[in-house]
């Protein structure tokens, strides 16, 4: 019956462009443009996840690896005329090595040291996107980000033009993250992340190295949302750096922890609710903000530990993790 | 050379000398006991020796490896498991998945053998569940496997934190009081556990306040007052001797 039923919203997931076109096609292309901003805001939200939610670092560097992935992207795929996914490896590597760099200074620091380190990293990114006229092009934006291609082996080329093949490919880079995220935390490596993140001491009793586990964690999530960061500025053809400040990690934290911190159906209902939701409530402009606020403290008061406990509840006995 | 071999160990804390240049050579297969007042420098010596605090002075050595200030993980990783005075567990992990994490790090620990959860490695973990399993049973534990450790009581996180401790089947093992707090069954029980890991040949050092439990399993007595070993001989012994007496009530 579950198991229907889940089946059932994969389907609607990916006819939703049908689905839209069917049901409001004059308003076809606003859904999808949301959806495809969901798609992606849920996989950035899993990435950050990975960090604050699995190993327990409260870091509020996302913004940046987000901006290394977007830059690298948007330069190697303007100036240097790189094809889609050569920038989208390049922006992953890239966010990659800046993580691990800066990683290893960062976990000298423990808990709010490391988060206001991490958050002066994230400013530290700003300015340079900024200021760094030369490659960024500062406030100017760098323009004229091509759509994507994709070489199909054989021959022909994949262009994603349309909003639906958009909306596809952004589902297909959510997949991937969702895969990978419950490989990551899941089983022996999941064990492990928090094994670090519930008692460190006691972690280096079971023969953990806490460091080089957090540094793990740190990494991925960072990669992860370098390659998010490319697909982003693919989609927008824009990247300016008001797209890397800390009003990104602000939302990243309201949907990973208004959701469910450490969960997979947590984040992604985060992700559904406080991005969709302020689209929705643009129906009603000048309570947009109030709504939205209300409903942000009701779920602090209501349910602190996010939205995935109270599904937990409703679900009864059920024990999810 | 002894398969645990301290030499000259020293740790201070600001002025106060914690540990004063303590000796202490354990043989394979010994049960040797640590007592001594409170604030004599037990745990802090635990401490020094497994790399949760840094030596200022001395070695320890430990069956041909160097263990001075090496990290708690490498310490662990060459056999030596310890407990902590204050019961420690992972809250958030089951009963059964705490004991599970004490064991993998000894085995497969590549990231891409893990993340693509090799043949070999699910046998592994088969193989590990039902060790843990077995480790429960013995415990007495083997009803609450899935409950999360936070919701144990104290006395169960006690013998599950034991129990996690022999998951990796160490060859030496420091524990710090397993016998305080816990009611007199349990003493017993931990008795007979810790007597039983001396049967099977493994090396345990025991600190402990409880002189029942230390006079009767002990081969062996060491004892610390402010940071000195001030006597060391079989229990017999050191109940008659007088710098002991002294060090517990006064002159």
């Amino acid at each position: 019956m579950r198991r229907a039923a889940a089946w059932v919203l994969v389907a609607g997931v990916l006819a939703a462009p049908w689905l839209i076109a069917a049901a409001i096609p004059r308003q076809q292309r606003y859904v999808l443009h949301v959806l495809i901003f969901t798609a992606l805001f849920a996989g950035l939200a899993l990435s950050y996840d990975l960090i604050v939610g699995h190993v327990g670092s409260l870091s509020l560097a996302h913004p940046a690896f987000f901006g290394v992935g977007a830059y690298t992207a948007a330069i190697l795929a303007t100036r240097a005329k790189w094809p889609f996914l050569a920038d989208l490896l390049a922006a992953v590597l890239a966010a990659a090595v800046v993580a691990a760099l800066v990683g290893v200074p960062l976990f000298r620091l423990t808990e709010h040291a490391f988060a206001v380190g991490t958050l002066g990293l994230a400013l530290v990114a700003w300015i340079v996107a900024n200021n760094w006229v030369e490659v960024t092009r500062g406030p100017l934006c760098i323009t004229g980000i091509p759509k994507p291609a994709i070489a199909l082996p054989g021959g022909p080329t994949l262009a994603v033009t349309t909003l639906p093949g958009y909306y596809w490919l952004a589902l297909g880079a959510l997949g991937a993250i969702v895969l990978l995220y419950r490989r990551l935390t899941t089983f022996r490596l999941g064990r492990t992340f928090h094994a670090v993140r519930d008692n460190e001491p006691l972690a280096g009793a079971a023969a953990i190295n806490p460091l080089k586990y957090r540094l793990l964690a740190f990494t991925i999530g960072a990669a992860l949302a370098g390659g998010i960061g490319a697909l982003y500025v693919h989609y927008l053809s824009v990247m300016c750096p008001e797209e890397m400040t800390v009003a990104l990690t602000v939302n990243l934290l309201v949907i990973v922890f208004l959701g469910g911190v450490g969960s997979l159906r947590g984040v992604l209902v985060g992700a559904v609710l406080f991005t969709a939701l302020p689209e929705v409530l643009r129906l009603a402009p000048t309570w947009r903000l109030v709504i939205y606020g209300t409903l942000l403290l009701v779920v602090v008061v209501r349910s602190p530990e996010g939205i995935e406990s109270l599904l937990r509840r409703a679900g009864g006995a059920r024990v999810a993790r | 050379m002894a398969f645990l071999e301290i030499l000259g160990l020293v740790k201070r804390f600001l002025g106060v000398t914690a540990v004063d240049q303590v000796d202490l050579a354990v043989e394979r297969g010994e049960l040797v006991s640590l007592i001594g007042p409170n604030g004599s420098g037990k745990t802090t010596l635990f401490n020094c020796v497994t790399g949760y605090l840094p030596a200022d002075g001395g070695r320890v050595l430990f069956g041909g490896h160097d263990l001075t200030n090496n990290a708690p993980h490498r310490v662990a990783r060459l056999g030596v498991a310890r407990t902590f005075q204050q019961v420690s567990v992972f809250p958030r992990l089951s009963a059964l998945e705490n004991l599970l994490v004490f064991l993998q790090q000894h085995q497969e620990e590549q990231l891409l053998a893990r993340l693509l959860r090799t043949p070999r490695l699910r046998q592994l973990e088969r193989d590990a569940v039902e060790r843990a399993r077995r480790l429960l049973d013995l415990v007495g534990l083997a009803d609450r496997a899935d409950a999360s450790a936070g919701t144990l009581s104290y006395g169960q996180r006690k013998l599950l934190a034991f129990a996690a401790a022999l998951m990796p089947d160490p060859e030496l093992l420091l524990l710090d009081e397993p016998a305080a707090a816990v009611n007199p069954t349990m003493i017993n029980q931990m008795k007979g556990h810790i007597l039983e890991l001396h049967r099977q040949g493994k090396t345990v050092v025991l600190v402990e306040h409880n002189m029942d439990v230390v006079m009767d399993i002990s081969q062996r007595v060491v004892v610390l007052d402010h940071g000195q070993k001030i006597a060391e001989g079989p229990p017999d012994a050191i109940r008659r001797d007088a710098r002991v007496i002294e060090a517990y009530f006064g002159r």
